[in-house]
């Protein structure tokens, strides 16, 4: 059995636990979904949508705030209980945050930032990135089960998950988390968090690079972002010169994405940016110069000059 | 501001082959010796041990032998020992081969390397010797007591691009030692300005550099046997430039090929990554990698002047050794033993003193007396004018440099006269004639297909590089008006060429003219550019700690 561990955030599912599910019921073998958390019924019900043996929910008032300790402590307890093959989760901050002191805990291999699993001769092969992304490994665990496993974002498709027949069984579990053993105290969110768009969780994404030339031209990519209902991005050239906040940065310096669709307006496709956003479903790339390395990995290309491709795209998706 | 301060008996900075050799001795010293035992510290600005560690690498193992007789039962990483060994005369077409292999670059004996594993294999015996190894702590700054050297400052962390203390602040410790060994390689920051201080280049000659660039290749198994090592002089290089390139290959078909040019080129358009391509294109090298792929990328300075160019390496307090005294034979393109040989004697030399009560220069000049009748001068001291020959161009150069091999390195004007590398950089006038060049494009441009070539932020990106953005650029531009007005016109911006990394970049200033934009996070920490400037007015300073390449393997 492969148990999946759901992550939430005030009230709010992350979305790539849907991509989590959607790795494990792919692995094959029978699937239990968990959730932590305080008050997380609608999440639940949200959950029970896929098709698994049954949604745990581990109620307690320790869990309402996210700390390492309370993660652990009651992880630690769940998956005694539940005596798993594999426990999955997505390769969030939050699981990089806990999840090497859960397998320290436990005494079992922690295999993270998996992108791809296959069976061979009854054992789950594991494939993760090694070399920045240049190469992949080929890992199998090691030790008594369970073996812990983190799927990296945008790997699996989250719309990729088997939805049930009928809702899942939703079971309450008790566990007592000690709140004395919550060494963290939770402070208030970073406010530049707050501020700050998290740019993995946009389904659509209209990213400008060098191509654009002067910041009185950012107008243009706006609109068309807006048209389209995206979120607005840039290669790093973009965000070195002020015209973008560093927030919006796409690549090994700036943030991952794996969105639906990605509209590359003058970027190169230098590999920094590249392996920020090769892992989104459909790539648009519109670039000057038809042998830019962008237009390797972009399902259309138009080589052309984005001042007169957008606007016929803005004028088109308005009709 | 309060400041920790740490007291220990001899501080080593830099955790390279030097630095670790030095740790090394001095635990054995202190075994065989006993007595109050040393407090000693190792620091080292890589994330961990062998990171920054950058090399062909040929190692000879007389050092090593020495130091660590037992190496191969302690699991040294030496694997492939030099079986076949080659030298060619390359012209744009073809090879030519030597007809016999120069003594100098005879390899028998010596192992291929990875410089990183092997480094970080040294630190595993250094910490287990119970040595403090500090790994992510760049040193900023040497502290003083008058003349003597008293330790170092290690770098804050926490500061935000425009020098604000962000909520990560820490404020850098002070070391303080008796005795402070700088192993911080080639062009090192703390040696700079301590040789500059201290004058202790007075008399010696400019420091002669080179700057290597490397790619780690995996090609298939069975394309060249491993323990094979080609080294060719010739194409791409004109004649009047210094350098050439190897090829290593060690087992598992892993290839290990790299391109050498001194740092001492008179062409202001020349373009050393640029010219690494050309050198992988040619078709005895392209015949090897051919259907391989690049895994790794690095780039280093390499200090080539060689004996005369050795400054004053003791002082109050301190000792220098490895690549940062300039311990290179750049004849037999070596360093490695040379480096581990001068950490091993400036720790027997840091022992003494200490033992002795005395750390003053008068006591640690014994350094220099241990230095001279060692393997090191005889090693170096017959090759001390390879490197300034070939100023002369490469036939004159190949020529006194085998006939030095008779002579014990004997000229009629002893040492032979040298000027610093960035002196000999000619203005695109003079090298160029008057009529217009466009300096923005190369003059020898080479088709990046990205199989065989790269561009530079390509090949940066397989350095593993990375640094904290929120900081001070660790590359500090005394004048950047110089860029876009006299050196634009005089040199056509060399930064943008001779940097490995694509750190210097000449931008649209929106007015017409351009201006520097300096990519900090880029650099591997090569230093061509403090060392190759021709205004000089470029100080390469640590980044935040653990900042830089991620070097493995190579």
């Amino acid at each position: 059995m492969i148990l999946v561990i759901a992550e939430q955030r005030e009230g709010k599912l992350n979305r790539a636990s849907w991509e989590a599910m959607a790795a494990a019921q792919q692995a094959g073998g029978p699937v239990k979904v968990a959730l932590l958390g305080s008050g997380d019924e609608p999440l639940a019900a949200e959950l029970a949508a896929a098709e698994a043996a049954e949604v745990i929910v581990v109620d307690a008032a320790a869990l309402g705030e996210y700390t390492a300790d309370g993660q652990v402590a009651a992880l630690a307890i769940l998956i005694e209980q539940e005596q798993p093959g594999h426990v999955f989760f997505a390769h969030t901050y939050q699981t990089r945050d806990f999840a090497p002191v859960l397998a320290t805990r436990l005494g079992r291999s922690l295999i993270t930032d998996v992108t791809a699993i296959r069976q061979e001769s009854g054992a789950m092969v594991f494939v993760r990135p090694v070399f920045q992304g240049k190469l992949n490994a080929d890992v199998t665990a090691e030790g008594p089960a369970p073996h812990l496993v983190t799927i990296q974002i945008g790997a699996y498709r989250g719309d990729a998950a088997v939805r049930g027949a009928s809702p899942a069984a939703i079971r309450k579990v008790e566990i007592a988390v000690d709140a004395a053993a919550v060494r963290q105290k939770p402070e208030a969110p970073f406010k530049e968090a707050k501020q700050a768009v998290d740019l993995s969780q946009a389904e659509r994404i209209v990213a400008i690079g060098r191509g654009i030339k002067g910041q009185e031209h950012l107008k243009l990519a706006e609109d068309l972002a807006k048209a389209m209902g995206a979120e607005i991005a840039a290669s790093r050239p973009i965000c070195d010169s002020g015209w973008l906040p560093m927030d919006r940065q796409i690549g090994s310096s700036g943030q991952t994405v794996a969105p639906k669709l990605y509209v590359a307006l003058g970027i190169s496709g230098a590999i920094q940016h590249l392996v920020g956003m090769k892992g989104s479903k459909t790539i648009v790339a519109i670039n000057k110069d038809p042998e830019a390395p962008i237009f390797e990995i972009a399902d259309f290309g138009i080589a052309g000059d984005l001042f007169e491709v957008v606007p016929a795209m803005i004028a088109e998706l308005n009709k | 501001m309060d400041r920790e301060t740490l007291e220990v008996d001899v501080l080593i900075v830099g955790g390279g082959p030097a630095g670790m050799s030095a740790a090394l001795r001095l635990a054995q010293l202190q075994k065989a010796q006993g007595g109050e035992p040393l407090a000693i510290a190792v620091l080292e600005k890589a994330r961990e041990a062998g990171a920054h560690m950058l090399s062909g690498a040929m190692l000879d193992p007389s050092a090593l032998r020495e130091l660590i007789p037992d190496f191969k039962e302690k699991g040294a990483p030496v694997a492939s020992e030099v079986h076949h060994e080659h030298v060619y005369f390359l012209t744009k077409n073809s090879k030519v081969p030597f007809p016999i292999t120069p003594p100098p670059l005879q390899n028998h004996g010596n192992y291929v390397i990875s410089l990183n594993r092997f480094v970080k294999w040294m630190s595993g015996l250094v910490e287990a010797e119970g040595i403090d190894l500090f790994a992510g702590f760049p040193a900023s700054e040497v502290l003083y007591d008058g003349d003597r050297v008293v330790g170092v400052r290690t770098r804050d962390q926490g500061i935000d691009k425009h020098g604000a203390k962000k909520s990560t602040f820490e404020a850098g410790v002070e070391i303080r030692a008796k005795v402070t060994i700088l192993c911080d390689g080639v062009r090192g920051n703390l040696t700079k300005a301590v040789v500059r201080r201290l004058a202790l280049d007075e008399g010696r000659q400019p420091q002669l550099y080179a700057i290597g660039l490397k790619e780690l290749w995996e090609v298939p198994k069975d394309r060249i046997k491993a323990g094979t090592v080609v080294h060719t002089l010739g194409y791409p290089l004109k004649r009047e430039e210094f350098g050439g390139g190897f090829l290593y290959a060690m087992p598992d078909g892993v290839v290990s090929v790299g391109f050498v040019t001194g740092l001492d080129y008179r062409d202001p358009m020349f373009d050393p990554h640029l010219t690494f391509q050309h050198f992988k294109q040619h078709p005895a090298i392209a015949a090897i990698l051919q259907g391989g792929q690049m895994v790794r990328y690095g780039a280093k300075a390499l200090p080539e002047g060689g004996w005369h160019t050795i400054p004053r390496v003791y002082a109050d307090g301190l000792l220098i050794a490895g690549d940062a005294g300039g311990f290179v034979n750049s004849m037999r393109l070596k360093g490695i033993h040379l480096a581990m040989r001068t950490g091993m004697l400036a720790a027997e030399t840091a022992y003494e003193a200490i033992r002795a009560r005395d750390t003053s220069a008068a006591r640690l000049w014994k350094y220099e007396e241990r230095i001279d009748a060692s393997e090191v001068r005889r090693e170096l001291y017959p090759v001390r004018n390879v490197h300034q020959s070939f100023g002369y161009g490469l036939v004159p150069g190949l020529m006194y440099s085998g006939l030095s091999l008779v002579t014990g390195g004997w000229w009629l004007k002893d040492p032979m006269p040298a000027h610093a590398g960035f002196d000999r950089m000619a203005e695109i006038a003079e090298y160029y004639g008057e009529h217009k060049l466009d300096v923005d494009a190369p003059v020898r441009p080479v088709k990046v297909d990205r199989q065989l070539t790269f561009d530079k932020l390509t090949n940066v990106h397989h350095s593993g590089t990375r640094h904290t953005e929120d900081q001070p650029s660790h590359l500090i531009v005394y004048d950047t008006n110089i860029c876009s007005t006299r050196c634009r016109v005089e040199y056509g911006n060399p930064c943008t060429r001779f940097c490995p990394a694509n750190v210097y970049e000449m931008v649209d200033a929106g007015d017409g003219t351009k201006r520097l934009q300096i990519n900090a996070s880029n650099c591997v920490h090569c230093k061509t550019c403090d060392i190759m400037d021709p205004y000089q007015v470029i100080d390469w300073v640590p980044p935040e700690g653990g900042g830089g390449p991620q070097y493995d393997g190579m």
